[in-house]
């Protein structure tokens, strides 16, 4: 199972890689939507993308469009890492695509409900 | 998560948020000199906002807090909502100290330190008004502090001085409440200067907006409508703001002194000094009154978080083309505070889903023949114990087998679970995390996103969420809070030699078994022990072999000589347990058990009794699965239905065929016939205006059959001898005279009909015919 996390901020990626590693999952770290893209071109394919909303250079929004318009990631689990204040913005996120989304502040056992949910672990 | 990796997360954390916090600095002089680039507020918004996600999940929830405050603050200027402005910028460079401080006492202490930053967060809060920004829909009062254009949050602790989603409409109600809210002394009479924040002092943001319209105090008393206005700042006048955590330990203390009070009427009531007994009975008195006034301060009427939704509604309803009308009940219902903090943004999620979601479109609605407006209803009312907030819609409810198909395809269910569930189970998946998916809310008109974190927010509080919906007419979701405060009503009881404290709450009724003789006390059913309670089977448990006090196989169900019975309630259904004594009801303080008890789920914690020994407080619920007295379904249908458990009890057993004269035909359960003789009339005799007759050395009093059970012709008697039923219980017998009896048969299981009250357990077949059932077990007092 391979998880590309893309966040700009180191800790929250070192939060997110220590929930997913026991799970199984080799973790790939990505800095903003644009480094998302060449970890992606480098390393593909990816089973999930975590993808924060708010980053320098290329947003979690333009990434999301990207990844979704291409139909070579059709199957990838893309989830969006959002903070919880605004709900409206994580239903435009899972209308143009996204299989799921992950709230922060998340605890270990959110994270691994989901990726339950999006069937990613057993 | 290990403790060394999260130490190791917090190390991150603490270099990131360094950098992040200089680079911060830089940026914002650079704003303030005038020399910024275009991505500065971009770099600083995203550097509280880093920090606030990341301590947020690594539980540092001041630090989420008070960067959440700045984020806000950031994200308008960010959206030029609103423009820097020098106190703004000094305001938000103090936000990166206090930042600053918390992670270097982390770094030191691993603690966040406590510092008070209440005063910043009120500056940063106060600093997102709309300067000047006067909303036309309310002419004056434009000091608001809070009119601010703040989205909503959902589920995230929000300052209690931010009032995000205010609004113009209500944001004058806010406005009049925020200097009370302020955490500094204040200056409660109108002051001549709009200063009421020491720190914020010079020409601060007050002055900028009173600049705009005088002062607040003139502004607010020429603005609000003036018999509000002054009903208000009376009331502002006598109210401060206290932080929580002192009513916290205040509670804590009145729990303490409420176990001290009672240890002392306990020994009052032993030593047997008058003088002692009075005043034990003067600190009783005090005690209980403190005990009601503390909590009375944390208590608030849920209308103060209502006054919000119906901007919310008309927003959203205007969003979405929808017309709807919100109605509000009972917003005078009372809730403890941290309650109300806790249920706010749930509450305002299922308002935003239920117009979204629930109700349908104008033209929808009038196709299926509703009102073109939709109804929305909040309900809130206490009962038994409970807050019930309901939420309520006259939209297209939910279709519950889309709901099932969705999770059975998503491997939430199985086929056969999808299957046997009955709709009211399946409209509860929706709180299932990830079912909420795009297929869901483009295509399901359910609630979709979020309704997760819903019920895990209310589940986090100790309560219950559930819905309920009709397809085409509405959906109510219920909230149930349990009002769990510090101090609670209970019951004592004993058992094994152990007290224990059940929750009043979950107390039904006490009902004591005689069981001085043998039979009509608990009996048994497929192996597991029941009452009989009023036409009704309730499912048992002993408390002291559920416990493990006394060993499971030391008694078999029923051998209990007179047994106190306790009937619970628990998620909506009764069960009965059985305890060796029933003691005193009492006011007991709950004490959390440790951290390496919690998965025994039979106790909800501990108490300590007057007399200083400790007594274990049970979970109602929690012992309820554990004797599995509500998931069994034997036990679970004779709870519900009464008419079933009857059927389920007797069914295939042997019944006692009688011809009871005129074609009449009774049967009776052969379980509850002792022995048939046959005797002679001429040994009737007359004592105390009844028939007996002598038998086995005792007087056995004899009841014709016609007596017991109405409509049924005069026995013939036209034999010399009788047919006589004896039946015995608790100790006592009665013969009951039959007509004749024919056969002995075995019921085929077929249904029975419902008796009707009278003597009648119901009708069978036997066959080919029906046959009224008599159980001479429910006559036989009345045959005494």
């Amino acid at each position: 199972m391979k998880l590309l996390i893309v966040d700009d901020s180191r800790t929250m990626r070192s939060i997110l890689a220590s929930y997913a590693r026991p799970l199984g999952f080799t973790v790939t770290e990505a800095v903003d939507g644009k480094d998302a893209l060449e970890q992606i071109a480098r390393h593909q394919p990816f089973d999930a993308v975590l993808i924060d909303w708010d980053m320098p250079v290329m947003n979690g929004i333009e990434l999301l469009r990207i990844l979704r318009s291409n139909p070579t990631y059709a199957n990838w689990k893309l989830m969006m890492v959002t903070a919880q204040s605004s709900m409206s913005a994580v239903t435009a996120a899972v209308e143009m695509g996204a299989n799921d989304y992950l709230m922060k502040p998340l605890t270990e056992e959110m994270f691994q409900d989901k990726m339950r949910c999006l069937e990613l672990v057993a | 998560m290990d403790a060394s990796i999260q130490q190791q997360l917090i190390a991150d954390l603490l270099v990131e948020s360094f950098e992040g916090l200089d680079r911060y600095d830089h940026e914002l002089l650079q704003i303030e000199s005038g020399t910024a680039g275009a991505d500065s507020l971009n770099v600083i918004f995203r550097v509280i906002h880093t920090i606030k996600g990341t301590a947020g999940c690594l539980g540092l929830s001041h630090i989420q807090r008070v960067a959440h405050t700045g984020e806000n603050l950031l994200d308008l200027l960010r959206s030029g909502g609103i423009s820097a402005s020098p106190e703004m910028i000094s305001a938000l460079l103090k936000l990166s100290d206090a930042l600053r401080s918390m992670l270097r006492s982390l770094e030191a202490s691993g603690s966040e330190g406590d510092a008070d930053h209440s005063p910043l967060i009120s500056l940063l809060d106060r600093l997102q008004e709309p300067l000047g920004a006067v909303e036309p829909i309310v002419p004056a009062p434009v000091a608001s502090p809070a009119s601010s254009v703040v989205q909503s949050q959902c589920a995230e602790p929000i300052p209690a001085t931010s009032a995000p989603g205010a609004d113009a409409g209500f944001g004058f109600f806010d406005d009049d409440l925020a200097p009370v809210q302020m955490p500094e002394p204040l200056f409660p009479a109108p002051v001549p200067t709009p200063a009421p924040f020491p720190e914020a002092a010079a020409p601060s943001a007050g002055s900028g907006a009173g600049a705009a319209a005088g002062s607040p105090a003139a502004s607010v008393s020429a603005g609000a409508p003036p018999a509000e206005n002054a009903g208000r700042s009376n009331a502002e006048d006598s109210a401060i703001r206290v932080d929580v955590a002192h009513l916290d330990r205040l509670m804590n203390l009145v729990g303490e002194l409420v176990l001290a009070r009672n240890q002392i009427l306990q020994k009052a009531g032993v030593v047997q000094d008058p003088t002692l007994l009075s005043t034990a009975q003067r600190l009783n008195v005090i005690t209980t009154e403190l005990q009601e006034g503390v909590m009375k301060t944390r208590m608030q009427p849920i209308g103060n978080v209502w006054t919000r939704f119906p901007r919310i509604v008309r927003d959203v309803s205007a969003e979405l083309g929808k017309k709807v009308r919100l109605y509000m009940e009972g917003r005078e219902t009372e809730l403890d505070r941290t309650i109300i903090e806790a249920i706010k943004d749930p509450l305002i999620h299922i308002v935003r889903n239920a117009i979204d979601h629930g109700i349908e479109s104008p033209e929808r609605r009038v196709a299926a023949g509703k009102p073109e407006e939709g109804a929305l209803v909040l309900r809130a009312y206490h009962e038994g114990g409970q807050v019930i907030i309901e939420i309520a819609d006259d939209g297209a409810g939910i279709n519950a087998e889309k709901v099932r198909a969705r999770a059975l395809r998503d491997g939430r269910i199985t086929p056969e679970q999808a299957a046997r569930m009955p709709d009211r189970e399946a409209f509860n998946l929706v709180f299932l995390p990830g079912l909420s998916t795009a297929e869901k809310i483009t295509n399901v008109s359910g609630r979709g996103v979020g309704m997760d974190v819903v019920k895990t927010n209310i589940e986090r509080i100790g309560g219950s969420i559930e819905l309920l919906s009709e397809l085409g007419s509405g959906t109510t979701l219920r909230i149930k809070i349990p009002l769990t405060l510090a101090i609670i009503p209970a019951l004592i009881v004993t058992s094994g030699g152990e007290r224990f404290a059940i929750p009043q709450v979950s107390l039904v009724e006490l009902v004591r078994i005689d069981t001085a003789g043998e039979g009509r006390g608990i009996e048994s059913l497929y192996g597991a022990p029941v009452y009989r309670l009023r036409e009704r089977l309730l499912p048992l448990a002993m408390l002291d072999r559920e416990l493990g006090i006394v060993p499971a196989e030391a008694a078999t169900p029923g051998s209990e000589t007179g047994s106190n019975l306790i009937v619970l309630q628990a998620d909506g259904r009764q069960f009965g347990l059985v305890v060796d004594e029933i003691n005193d009801t009492q006011e007991i303080v709950v004490k959390p058990l440790s951290k390496i008890f919690r998965s025994l789920t039979c106790y909800a914690g501990a108490t300590i009794m007057g007399d200083g020994r400790v007594a274990l407080i049970l979970d109602v619920l929690g012992l309820a699965q554990r004797a599995a007295v509500l998931s069994d379904a034997t036990a679970q249908a004779a709870a519900v239905d009464p008419n079933r458990a009857a059927s389920v009890l007797a069914n295939r057993e042997k019944l006692l065929l009688i011809e009871a004269g005129g074609g009449s035909r009774l049967a009776i359960p052969l379980s509850s016939v002792d022995r048939l003789e046959e005797f002679e009339r001429s040994r009737f005799e007359w004592s105390g205006g009844r028939q007996v007759i002598q038998y086995r050395g005792g007087i056995l009093p004899l009841v014709p059959l016609n007596r017991l059970v109405p409509n049924l012709p005069e026995p013939e008697e036209s034999s010399d001898n009788a047919q006589v039923v004896v039946h015995s219980s608790g100790g006592r017998s009665v013969g009951i005279l039959v007509g004749h009896v024919s056969d002995i048969v075995e019921e085929e299981g077929s249904e029975r009909s419902a008796g009707d009250g009278s003597g009648l357990l119901g009708s069978t077949v036997i066959q080919g015919r029906v046959v009224d059932l008599f159980d001479p077990t429910r006559l036989h007092l009345s045959a005494h």
